[in-house]
């Protein structure tokens, strides 16, 4: 991992809130894995004050992609930037997702959580059977429908909330066909915490090997602050930045925190 | 150079090579940092705060960002002074500046009995009292907010240690430089200050407070004209060295809190934000100096022109 300052290549919008960010970091680049993050800040400034955490969506040396949705003053500072201007990076962090070989795989990606979900297919596609269950709340949130085809997927399921495209339902709705349809041994996951839980209600417990990559408010993003604790069925806290933010589905504790 | 900057700081019981002081629980146990800057570099360093037993901490969410400030409530999450001892001595191991243990506790017999843990660790400098853990026994208040309270557990901790003992203020009560004056005439060695004031955030769509404890404690540059006013009253009162903090994120910073008479500074939120900030700061402190002909600190230490 390395704080450093890197430069933006192409800050493109993509539908209503989300921008996908290209940036030159050679670093990053070359040390990131699938499943790791990134904490990005727009300036050297002190208003907003932290980096904001960011799975990484893909990298090809010397660049490193970003697919993000402004939430607060953080990610509204980064969807300004533009091509040439400096932008702060530490990375990559995180633990990785698991690496597997001749695996039937099933991908779910909930909204924003398609980011390291893409760098999981470009991972897995490869040496396994990849399935992807991707859902958002209505169309404009299911972007890089497009790229996503190019990837090898062995099938793609979409939905959306509201069925103003795709599939009207949740990523939940067929999982567990899908699941027993394509003989699926791996779930690998990353979206909102009620996502998850669905999730964990759906197909916890039927035997197939599950992941999360899970989304924390954090401070520092390498262990520190102790802010992005979440809560496990030990009862403890784990950090999501140094400990995850890739966990086994059955360690954390879905319902209360 | 035209002069030869001197960095280094005195503060009596100890030298330091320079007067950054990466503060409690914005550091880790210092070996996260290793990654990206050799600590050797600094003055000391400030270990996140301990209790004797691990605690777990406050559920989540923990941070809120506001305008140029942090407001948190982690709740001093830590593994238990064992934990940390042998922390210590990895730490210990990779540099050769001095550690500084944050001791906490929720009586004053707890607070004792972790000092007294790390008073016979010679891989520790200093301790520093974190008087601002709320206290089992006088319903939840700190310490900092009593000056009898914190005479009284000064003058244990000093009576039973034999390391430097620096006391941390709490901001969050109505006399600070009453209570300053109440530890050092207990024995402090040194006073730190200023722990986080109390805020709130509120969420509007729930309409309910954005912590569980309702209260956080806000730090960062927001805090800095705050913090520079109470360093400036209890660098007037006291006569034992005072390590001033709060908002620091520049080299200009840190003159400006030698200035109203800090002897050293911590530096807190901006270590989280920037994890090399200590390098530039260093940097931009010996920079500023030999702009402004400033050779050594003690030259301007509470040279404030009135």
């Amino acid at each position: 991992m390395k704080d450093e300052t890197c430069i933006v290549i192409e800050n493109r919008h993509i539908s209503k809130k989300y921008y996908m960010l290209k940036i030159k970091a050679p670093y990053l680049a070359e040390n990131a894995k699938p499943g790791n993050f990134v904490m990005l800040k727009a300036s050297s400034g002190l208003d907003p004050l932290l980096k904001r955490p960011f799975g990484v969506f893909n990298t090809n040396y010397p660049f490193t992609w970003v697919y993000y949705e402004v939430v607060g003053k953080g990610t509204a500072a980064i969807a300004n930037l533009r091509a040439d201007d400096p932008v702060q990076v530490l990375g990559p962090l995180g633990n990785r997702f698991p690496a597997f070989t001749g695996k039937n795989i099933l991908l779910v990606a909930g909204g924003r959580g398609i980011a390291p979900i893409h760098y999981a297919i470009c991972d897995y596609a490869p040496a396994n059977n990849v399935f992807l269950i991707y859902g958002a709340r209505s169309a404009g949130d299911l972007n890089l429908v497009e790229e996503l085809k190019g990837l090898g997927l062995k099938k793609m399921f979409l939905y959306t909330d509201d069925g103003s495209a795709y599939q009207k339902g949740f990523v939940t709705t067929d999982i567990r066909r899908i699941i027993a349809d394509h003989h699926i041994e791996v779930t690998v996951s990353c979206g909102p915490d009620a996502m998850f839980e669905s999730l964990a209600h759906e197909i916890g417990g039927i035997g197939t090997e599950n992941w999360v990559s899970l989304e924390a408010l954090m401070g520092c993003g390498f262990g520190i602050c102790y802010s992005c604790a979440v809560k496990t069925t030990a009862d403890e806290y784990k950090k999501v930045c140094s400990d995850g933010p890739v966990f086994k589905m059955e360690e954390i504790a879905w319902q209360k925190q | 150079m035209a002069k030869t900057i001197d960095l280094s700081v005195d503060l009596g019981f100890i030298q330091l090579k320079n007067p950054i002081i990466p503060a409690s629980g914005t550091f880790g146990y210092g070996e996260e940092f290793q990654a990206f800057f050799p600590l050797d570099i600094l003055g000391a360093f400030v270990l996140k705060g301990i209790y004797k037993n691990p605690r777990k901490g406050n559920p989540p969410p923990r941070i809120h960002e506001t305008a140029a400030g942090l407001l948190n409530s982690i709740g001093l999450a830590g593994p238990g002074a064992e934990e940390l001892k042998k922390i210590i001595k990895r730490t210990a191991s990779i540099t050769n500046t001095p550690i500084i243990v944050n001791v906490c506790g929720e009586s004053d017999e707890e607070y004792l009995e972790v000092a007294k843990i790390f008073d016979v660790m010679e891989e520790v400098s200093i301790l520093e009292l974190n008087i601002s853990c709320p206290n089992v026994k006088a319903g939840g208040k700190c310490p900092a907010q009593d000056r009898d309270h914190t005479f009284r557990l000064v003058k244990q901790i000093k009576e039973n240690t034999q390391k430097p003992l620096m006391v941390k203020l709490s901001p969050n009560t109505h006399d600070v430089p009453a209570v300053a004056l109440a530890a050092q005439e207990a024995g402090a060695d040194c006073i730190s200050l200023v722990n986080t004031f109390l805020g709130v955030a509120v969420d509007l769509k729930k309409r309910a407070p954005v912590f569980k404890n309702v209260f956080a404690g806000l730090s960062g540059p927001a805090i800095k004209p705050l913090a520079l006013k109470l360093v400036w009253e209890v660098a007037k009162t006291v006569s034992i060295p005072v390590i001033g903090m709060g908002g620091i994120t520049s080299g200009k910073d840190v003159l400006e809190f030698v200035l109203v008479g800090a002897s050293a500074v911590q530096t807190g939120t901006i270590n989280m934000a920037e994890p090399c900030a200590s390098v530039r700061i260093i940097k931009e402190l010996e920079e500023t100096m030999e702009a402004l002909s400033i050779t050594n600190l003690s030259e301007i230490k509470g040279r404030l022109k009135l």
